[in-house]
């Protein structure tokens, strides 16, 4: 609990707002801010191109609060994900143009 | 391997076309084997290019080269070993930034090199024109462009492969930022001799500093403490610098600069455009949509399968039973005629059964998996998968089941888990597999009509997520999530999806028809001694008197752990009636009894051999122990519902 209250902190502290892409907007461009999670999920994503400060898109979602569909817009690929992986990757809403 | 053909071994990420692209190369007379130690399968061919015999090796396909991954270190090891002359890095030019990351990790292996740029049709009409001049510039290695599914470049491939083994291709790979350049640098010159890895300093030092904490880290701990305390050092500068794990640090060098380089060589043309890819996926992924498109994609490749098998089978039987009746009036009722009708009924039940409903199924998976439909199928049935334990990851396997057992098991490997590819390979032995598929549609849509067999299947599968639930109860430790990438739609092309299914079929035709052949000439020696009687008496307990099915079928069933289609043709055999007769002699019951029996009884022999081989002695004979009660409560509840 510990841990978590100064991580959650620290999230407050930071200028833009970090959210979880398990809860982030559809549709809308996200750009990874901080993959955590334990070693062997960080590895495989990082295998699957998904690094720090790449742009992501939410897709689709299968029912019954099923995985998402991400689409890595930086490295133009999609992977299907888990909401507890998904869970772990912290995004922030990219403002839209103009 | 013959020591004076030279060795090149394709590698590439999955889905970038590269078994394609052996196919097309070396694929007539490929032949797969498994790396020393393991069952992990390559598959190699000799080829004759332009006079020059070459040893043409097609690796699994892999995102990177970790060696803490078990598949990836099979790769990296079996590279060490090989030495290859040369490497053909097979790229999927349509998302370049991502494949180059495997290419440049290669690149820092040393090894002579050349890169075969897949797929630049679908890149063309992504809109990104890419500059292969360019591209050779910054990766210091041939680069070709290609289109394997159409043939496109492989003379100009095979032509840079030759120039290649001719002249030194050694690939360097481009350095990496300046702070992380100097630590790997700096590493690599403290190496002792007898650490190096392939005679590359570099690389050695980099795997060093990227590897996780078990990976030989101890070792070297023990070894050389001094080396440990430096590679330690250097890490912690390393971390402190970039505010993140080495592991990842290095890992983002390669992803940015595969980027850059990317961006460097390509040209797009156009702007974001909706594609008929995306739209498409922007159907068949929909929330809703999705589901029932995949309910009706199923329910086309049940018809379709049973309306092209149906009508073929028919057509087939009437010369067979002709046949049957010559060579009884030509040898009687002797020895010869019961050797030549087991001849008979092997061969030509394989040619009339199996073959009608075996094909089209081979070739619908083949076009649903070169669509990169299963990936999409796993992304919509996560959620059921997760009602019995498992994940989204395990629905592809499921699905190749269906056309056979074996490969089906052996793609668990993409699951993470021991404990994911424990319970789904126990399942994957309940999934009707393209045998099952001939002996339901043979028996119980011809006779009881197609309904019935598709009653059959939802069954099979309520069945399959039934005991999914059970079996999760015994495993407690959770499954980790799902992460799976799901590659862009590719229309199949008629000559890919063709070729896979003659693979297929010739392996059908090499070992499972002569089992065929086999097992019904012995039982046609065992009725001509009659030694079928004390066989089928002492199974009579329980086909009999617990199933309910004629005395003849006891032996049968035996016969059906080597393969499943045995029992069927052996049914026909046993009660010595034609196929079209059947119903003299056995109720619509007693199919259904029958095939329900058979289904679920037991994995067949090969299907228990890579159980064995891949999961285990203890797995592969719990799913025997398994699939003999399921089968029996289950007949037995036919028995008493119907």
């Amino acid at each position: 609990m510990m841990i978590l209250r100064i991580i959650l902190n620290k999230l407050e502290g930071t200028g833009k707002k970090m959210i979880r892409l398990s809860e982030a907007p559809h549709g809308r461009q996200l750009r990874i801010v901080d993959v955590q999670g334990g070693e062997g999920v960080r590895r495989r994503l990082f295998a699957l191109g998904f690094h720090k400060d790449d742009l992501v898109e939410i897709n689709s979602q299968g029912i019954l609060r099923g995985p998402l569909l991400i689409k890595n817009l930086t490295a133009d690929t999609s992977v299907a994900m888990g909401r507890g992986i998904a869970h772990r990757i912290m995004v922030e809403v990219v403002p839209d143009e103009g | 391997m013959r020591a004076d053909s030279p060795t090149v071994i394709l590698l590439g990420q999955p889905n970038s076309g590269k078994s394609t692209l052996f196919n097309a190369i070396a694929g007539h007379k490929a032949l797969t084997s498994n790396f020393p130690g393991t069952s992990y399968k390559h598959t190699h061919s000799e080829v004759n290019i332009e006079g020059r015999l070459l040893n043409v090796v097609d690796l699994p396909g892999t995102y990177s080269l970790n060696p803490s991954e078990p598949a990836e270190k099979v790769i990296l090891s079996h590279l060490f070993q090989e030495r290859p002359d040369l490497i053909v890095n097979v790229v999927d030019a349509s998302i370049l930034g991502r494949s180059l990351e495997l290419t440049l990790e290669l690149l820092e292996l040393g090894f002579p090199m050349i890169v075969a740029l897949n797929m630049v049709d679908l890149a063309e009409k992504k809109g990104i024109q890419i500059n292969p001049n360019t591209l050779e510039k910054r990766l210091g290695v041939k680069v070709v462009p290609t289109v394997a599914s159409h043939g496109r470049g492989l003379k100009q491939l095979l032509e840079a492969a030759s120039f290649c083994l001719d002249h030194p291709c050694l690939a360097t790979s481009p350095p990496w930022s300046g702070d992380v350049e100097e630590e790997v640098r700096h590493l690599a010159d403290m190496l002792p001799p007898e650490i190096i890895i392939a005679g590359n300093p570099r690389f050695t030092a980099i795997k060093l500093i990227e590897a996780n904490k078990t990976f030989c880290l101890e070792v070297l701990a023990e070894a050389e403490p001094m080396l440990k305390s430096e590679l330690d050092l250097a890490k912690q500068r390393i971390e402190e610098k970039r505010r993140a794990q080495a592991y990842e640090v290095i890992s983002a060098e390669r992803h940015h600069l595969a980027l850059k380089l990317a961006e460097e060589s390509s040209r797009v043309r156009r702007g974001k455009q909706l594609r008929w890819d995306e739209r498409v996926d922007d159907i068949i992924m929909h929330p809703i949509l999705g589901y029932l498109i995949l309910v009706l994609i199923f329910l086309a490749f049940f018809f379709l399968i049973f309306k092209i098998g149906g009508p073929l089978e028919g057509a087939l039987l009437g010369p067979l039973a002709g046949l049957r009746t010559l060579l009884s009036g030509w040898l009687g009722s002797g020895l010869l005629f019961h050797l030549a009708d087991g001849l008979l009924q092997g061969i030509g039940g394989g040619a009339a059964i199996v073959l009608p409903y075996f094909v089209p199924l081979l070739f619908f998976m083949a076009f649903l998996e070169d669509l990169g439909y299963l990936a999409r199928a796993g992304f919509l049935l996560d959620t059921f998968m997760h009602r019995i334990g498992l994940h989204g990851k395990s629905v592809s396997p499921f699905i190749l089941g269906f056309g056979c057992n074996v490969p089906a098991v052996l793609s668990t490997r993409i699951l993470e888990s021991p404990r994911d590819r424990a319970i789904t390979s126990l399942l994957i032995p309940f999934i009707p597999c393209s045998a099952r598929t001939t002996i339901i549609l043979a028996l119980v849509a011809f006779y009881l009509g197609p309904v019935w067999a598709l009653g059959f299947y939802f069954f099979n599968i309520l069945l399959v997520a039934v005991i999914g639930r059970l079996l999760t109860l015994f495993f407690k430790d959770p499954s980790p999530g799902l992460i799976l990438e799901i590659p862009s739609l590719k229309a199949p092309s008629l000559v890919t999806m063709a070729q896979k299914t003659y693979l297929q079929l010739k392996s059908f035709v090499k070992f499972a028809w002569p089992l065929l052949v086999g097992g019904s000439v012995v039982l046609s020696l065992l009725q001509f001694l009659s030694l079928d009687k004390v066989l089928n008496a002492a199974f009579s307990p329980l086909v009999v008197h617990g199933l309910g099915l004629p005395q003849p079928l006891g032996i049968t069933l035996v016969f059906g752990f080597l393969r499943k289609e045995l029992s069927l043709i052996m049914m026909l055999q046993a009660l010595g009636v034609e196929y079209k007769n059947l119903l003299t002699v056995i109720s619509r019951e007693q199919i259904l009894v029958f095939t329900v029996f058979v289904s679920f009884f037991i994995p067949c022999l090969s299907t228990f051999a890579i159980l064995w081989k891949e999961i285990g002695k203890k797995i592969a004979f719990l799913s025997v122990g398994l699939s003999i009660a399921v089968a029996i409560a289950v007949s037995l509840l036919v028995r008493l519902f119907f």
